[in-house]
């Protein structure tokens, strides 16, 4: 199950001894150091790491809305340099724009592409249908819940049609029993519309539960530690026996990082 | 359901604690006027009300009380317009541009602290006494306000929600129009409304130096006549219609910006 980080060079993304530094006065916080990974078309990536280890830098890199210090990363063999709307974001803090309605967020990415407004209502109409907030089309993003929020900033990414989504610890402000469910929801709804994702988190068992590979970082400076693939039958019950023994072997390696 | 009652009954609340604070402050000034020696400088409020319920049909001066007001709305309407289409433009380019901020922030802190009022006799020799003085002295007290809520609006924008908006597919004059001007409204109404009573006060000044009607007209020549009844029956009429203006933006702005307050 455990595997050495071999990189395939046909990959859909390509993440290629990447490495960030910040410089601030005369220090030099290095914080990504040669993380290597690469990811396949419609593959469930979640990137497990310890606190703050600089996970959102490396889904900033991966977004385009920061630069390395040093390597690349290529998504179907182009170049990585600016944000695009091929990859979509999902962001912790959610990042929804607070002066539009839930319509108006998820239908915000086809909007600015000039997508007649027809067809811009359907796609709309669909996604927030396959999130689960049918009749909250006309809500603003303050009156609703912290998992319904969650719920609006995965159908905006979505909506949008990236063939890659990156999400940045989408559930770490939920309340337990509410991240749960965002993890059976999000697992449902990638069956139903598959993507390639690339998944943050600092949750074991969120990762386990919805990973087709584990790729464990380091604590700072970040690097790859470990591969893990996880073979186990989607939709898949935390309470099973290979669940927990999964579980238990990655605890094991996430232990040593520190 | 419950909260609605709580609701309900907090508003209700308000419009007691607020009568009762009228009242009181009514019932003080006539037992003031009536049992001490303020009489000799102060009329009774109701004088006061009397004198102002019948220049509405009783000429003070020239014209009836409402159209001394109208005439005092004009020139604020006038000056505040032209603060808020110079005002809110300057203010978003400070605020979105660096380049715009280094080239105008310096100009505008050094004029920042020159009250409104310190322009009129420049004012008075640029446009004489007539009416354009008064606008412009309206508008350079209005626009202080709005220029910097405009500006600090605009250069607070979340850049999460910028870099989520370039995640999915803005450009940057999208990203200015989406992204930037809506989220910078609340700040610029909240100098609207700082920018409205400054000109409110400043028409009021302009018209205590040289003006033939207006309700800074009806304070000056009250004083001139000696006339305590028609000073604070001017100025009761200046509160009561700052009061109603303050009153319209704030409605227009819970129109406008319905997504930044909790449980509407």
């Amino acid at each position: 199950m455990e595997h050495s980080g071999k990189i395939k060079k046909d990959a859909m993304i390509l993440c290629d001894h990447v490495s960030k530094s910040f410089v601030n006065g005369n220090e030099t916080a290095e914080v990504l150091k040669d993380i290597t990974l690469s990811v396949e078309e419609n593959e469930f990536v979640v990137i497990l790491g310890p606190g703050q280890c600089g996970k959102t830098t490396l889904v900033n890199i991966l977004a385009g809305l920061e630069r390395a210090s040093g390597g690349e990363v290529t998504v179907n063999g182009k170049k990585v340099t600016d944000p695009e709307p091929e990859r979509g974001v999902v962001y912790q803090k959610t990042a929804l724009f607070p002066w539009l309605t839930v319509e108006g967020n998820v239908g915000f990415g086809p909007k600015m592409a000039g997508v007649p407004k027809k067809e811009r209502k359907e796609r709309t109409k669909h996604y927030i249908e396959l999130v689960g907030l049918s009749g909250f089309e006309k809500s603003y993003p303050i009156k609703l819940s912290g998992g319904m929020r969650q719920r609006v900033g995965i159908a905006r990414a979505y909506c949008n049609n990236p063939s890659v989504l990156l999400m940045d610890e989408p559930f770490g402000h939920l309340d337990a029993q509410t991240r749960y469910l965002m993890q059976e929801e999000v697992e449902r709804i990638w069956s139903q519309d598959k993507r390639t994702v690339i998944f943050v988190t600092n949750n074991i068992e969120e990762a386990v539960y919805l990973a087709d590979r584990i790729v464990l970082l380091s604590n700072c400076p970040t690097t790859v530690r470990n591969e893990f693939k996880i073979d186990l039958q989607r939709p898949r019950d935390n309470m099973s026996s290979e669940f927990l023994r999964l579980r238990e072997e990655i605890g094991r390696h996430v232990e040593m990082t520190r | 359901m419950r909260k609605k009652i709580r609701f309900q009954n907090t508003k209700a609340e308000t419009a007691v604690y607020f009568c009762a604070s009228l009242t009181g402050l009514l019932l003080i000034w006539y037992l003031a006027v009536r049992y001490t020696n303020l009489n000799k400088v102060m009329p009774s409020p109701f004088e006061v009300f009397a004198f102002v319920g019948s220049s509405f049909v009783k000429n003070i001066g020239s014209r009836i009380l409402p159209f001394h007001i109208l005439a005092s709305l004009k020139r604020v309407f006038v000056g505040y317009f032209l603060a808020c289409i110079i005002g809110i433009p300057l203010g978003i380019i400070m605020g979105c541009s660096r380049t715009g901020k280094a080239v105008i922030k310096p100009i505008f802190e050094l004029l920042r602290p020159i009250p409104g009022l310190a322009w009129i006799p420049l004012a008075i020799l640029w446009f004489g006494i007539g009416e354009s003085s008064k606008y412009f002295i309206i508008c350079v007290s209005a626009i202080v306000s709005i220029i910097l809520n405009s500006y600090s609006g605009a250069s607070q924008v979340d850049p999460i929600l910028t870099g989520a908006a370039k995640m999915l597919g803005a450009r940057p004059i999208q990203i200015f129009f989406y992204i930037t001007l809506p989220s910078s409204v609340p700040q610029i109404f909240a100098g609207l409304q700082v920018g409205l009573s400054s000109s409110w006060m400043a028409v009021i000044a302009a018209e205590m130096i040289r003006a033939s009607e207006g309700a800074g007209w009806i304070i000056t020549t009250g004083m001139e006549s000696g006339n305590t009844v028609q000073i604070l029956s001017g100025m009761i009429s200046i509160g009561l219609v700052g009061l109603l203006l303050a009153s319209l933006l704030r409605l227009m702005e819970r129109g406008l910006c319905a997504w930044n307050i909790q449980g509407k």
